[in-house]
């Protein structure tokens, strides 16, 4: 059986806002020392949940699928080195979009191209734009059943997938029949380490490149709205220091400025 | 024809109180948006939030109340707000953004194909009949203009960017008008959630939170933070490490995945400060940070703060506020 494995390459979301710059007239957010782009943190663990279920069943086939502008190709073929059996890019200018229509389009094109897929393992959203809509357009384009916010995902006999979904105060069992489509989020837990077989065996793979025009990608449904303009918010404070002797000196101090100051009142009074 | 619907969730039977954020949104768009305000409830024994929905000051209430909306199933209820705006096709409709909330935005947008506005702070109407919203994006670290064609619209507003609606609606009641839920064969299904009760008050209420991070180096420390917490009448926090580390229950996690707060006071323990962090924490009135590192961002954003071992500051801090309590 295949799964797939949806990476979308970002900026790495630990960059300064500091040394973030805005192209205006792209409206596009770049990094302006020369860091290095990482693969989605949640598309990182969508590729650990599939992982794991390959441990439990042996006949699946893990495919990376990664849809975009330009790739770094070492940052991508990580996902060959933990495991994967495909990576597969499909680059293209048009898909330097915010725009999550004409992503999860393309997205679909190709995963019809390679014969479908009985699960779909998305990130909960991306760390770029915060859109966390691609995989509800995919499911819709491919009509496949979406289950979202897995922290667990385990295959059943009987062909369902199901998934333990977390909630504000807890979590939920849900289940779908195959072929379906399901996001994770932070909670399933990091990628593993590549192991160092793994790594020589996957310095050999190389990614499959397939060319948006050789897919027949459908024309978006709609369009999300448009970027009109971008700016970094000013956040800070002016911060007042706690100096005291020591660590204990500093606590106590801290308590007696707050109280002063009006932050703190004793009691807990005022609960709303 | 509606105007603006919006979604009004329930939490143990009532009104969650942010409700009343979606009812400003509502009314300032509500000059351009003509048709009046309608509410959407969706669930399973909903006489209690029927009856507080009923005095809100909407134009009309529209409920589907059926047992198979008793767990927050996403398809199922997004299948009961797709069916509501079938039948009443609204302009604009507001969903809260919450876990069920956001889903359900998505999955109404998707679905009808109209314009979905996530997590937005402003909000207005354009000449051309257009929206023009401002949103963070990349985690907070920046504030992205975007604009939205002509409606339906979809509009998810970000908690705590509106002020909640207290308009005195004195006595006026509304019928509900209850609708039959006809949903169409669902292909997910749910079991009833395993809820995990939150110790103390939850963080979205609490006027002071305190909240721990990695820096704690695991679940033990909270402890303590659970005492400070108890002598502040406040609840505690975490930061999304805490909460994948294990340490604490995902409830406890502020942030951009997690719950974003409002409180007077927000003291957070060895937390760094990342913009996903950041992002739901900056509105509040004062914050207080304690971190061995005194480059770490959280100082950037803290009104008071201490560099230093919170194995050392903290314990000194809890005596301190003891000793003003007794
Ligand atoms: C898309 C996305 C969404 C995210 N959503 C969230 C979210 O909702 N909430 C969230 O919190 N994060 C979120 N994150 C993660 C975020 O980027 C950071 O990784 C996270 O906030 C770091 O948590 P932390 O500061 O507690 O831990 P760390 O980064 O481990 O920092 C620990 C801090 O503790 C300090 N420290 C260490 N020892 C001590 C000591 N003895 N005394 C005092 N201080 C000490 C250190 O100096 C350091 O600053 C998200 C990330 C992404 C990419
Ligand atoms: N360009 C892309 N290539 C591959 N997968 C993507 C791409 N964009 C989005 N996705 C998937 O959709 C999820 C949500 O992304 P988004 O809707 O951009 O927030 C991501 O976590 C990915 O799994």
């Amino acid at each position: 059986m295949r799964v797939v494995v949806c990476l979308k390459q970002v900026i790495d979301p630990l960059t300064p806002a500091s040394t973030l710059t805005l192209d205006q007239n792209d409206k596009k957010i770049r990094v302006g020392i020369v860091a290095p782009p990482v693969i989605n943190g949640f598309d990182e663990q969508g590729l650990e949940a599939a992982l794991r279920l390959r441990e439990k069943r042996k006949d699946i086939e893990i495919v990376c699928l990664a849809v975009g502008e330009r790739f770094n190709s070492d940052v991508m073929k990580r996902s060959l080195a933990v495991g994967a059996d495909q990576l597969i890019l499909v680059q293209d200018a048009s898909l330097d979009t915010w725009d999550p229509y004409p992503i999860a389009s393309a997205l679909a094109a190709a995963i019809r191209q390679i014969g479908g897929a009985d699960l779909i393992i998305c990130g909960r959203q991306g760390s770029d734009w915060d859109n966390a809509l691609t995989p509800y357009i995919l499911a819709d384009l491919l009509a496949l059943p979406l289950l979202s916010l897995a922290k667990r995902v385990e295959l059943n006999e009987g062909n369902r997938v199901e998934i333990e979904r977390v909630l504000a105060d807890g979590s939920m069992m849900m289940n779908a029949p195959l072929p379906a489509l399901v996001t994770v989020t932070s909670e399933l837990g990091a990628l593993r380490m590549p192991s160092v077989s793994a790594r020589l065996s996957a310095a050999r793979k190389q990614p499959r490149q397939i060319a948006l025009a050789d897919l027949e990608v459908s024309a978006a449904p709609v369009r999300a709205p448009e970027v009109i303009d971008l700016a970094i918010p000013v956040t800070g404070r002016s911060c007042t220091f706690i100096e005291a002797a020591d660590g204990p000196g500093a606590g106590a101090r801290l308590a007696e400025t707050l109280l002063q100051a009006g932050a703190i009142r004793l009691g807990g009074e005022g609960q709303s | 024809m509606t105007g603006i619907l919006i979604v009004a969730e329930v939490d143990a039977g009532e009104l969650r109180p942010d409700f009343r954020e979606l009812m400003t949104v509502a009314r300032a768009m509500s000059a351009t948006v003509p048709g009046g305000i309608a509410i959407a409830l969706v669930g399973a024994k909903l006489e209690a939030a029927t009856r507080q929905a009923a005095r809100i000051g909407a134009d009309s209430l529209h409920v589907i109340d059926d047992h198979r909306l008793a767990d927050p199933w996403p398809e199922a209820h997004a299948a009961a707000l797709i069916q509501l705006c079938g039948e009443l096709s609204p302009k604009m409709v507001i969903a809260p953004r919450t876990i069920l909330g956001a889903e359900m935005a998505a999955r109404l947008a998707v679905h009808c194909r109209w314009q979905l506005v996530q997590d937005v702070t402003q909000i207005e109407a354009t000449p051309d009949g257009g929206l023009k919203c401002l949103r963070p994006v990349s985690g907070g670290a920046v504030a992205a203009t975007v604009r939205a064609g002509a409606g339906p619209w979809v509009v998810v507003p970000r908690p705590r960017a509106f002020t909640p609606d207290e308009t005195d609606t004195g006595s006026v009641v509304v019928a509900p008008v209850r609708h039959a839920f006809e949903p169409p064969v669902l292909a997910t299904v749910c079991e009833a959630p395993k809820r995990i009760a939150v110790e103390g008050i939850g963080i979205d209420r609490a006027q002071t939170v305190i909240a721990g991070g990695g820096g704690l180096g695991g679940p033990g420390p909270f402890g303590l933070l659970r005492e400070i917490a108890d002598l502040l009448g406040g609840a505690v926090g975490a930061s999304r490490v805490a909460v994948d580390s294990g340490w604490v229950q995902a409830s406890l996690q502020v942030g951009l995945t997690g719950k974003t707060i409002a409180p007077d006071l927000y003291i957070a323990v060895g937390i760094s400060g990342a913009i996903q962090h950041l992002i739901g924490c900056s509105s509040a009135q004062v914050i207080v940070a304690i971190n061995s590192d005194a480059s770490a961002p959280i100082f950037g954003i803290a009104n008071y703060g201490v560099v230093g071992d919170w194995n050392e500051v903290m314990p000194a801090f809890r005596d301190a506020l003891a000793g003003h309590a007794s």
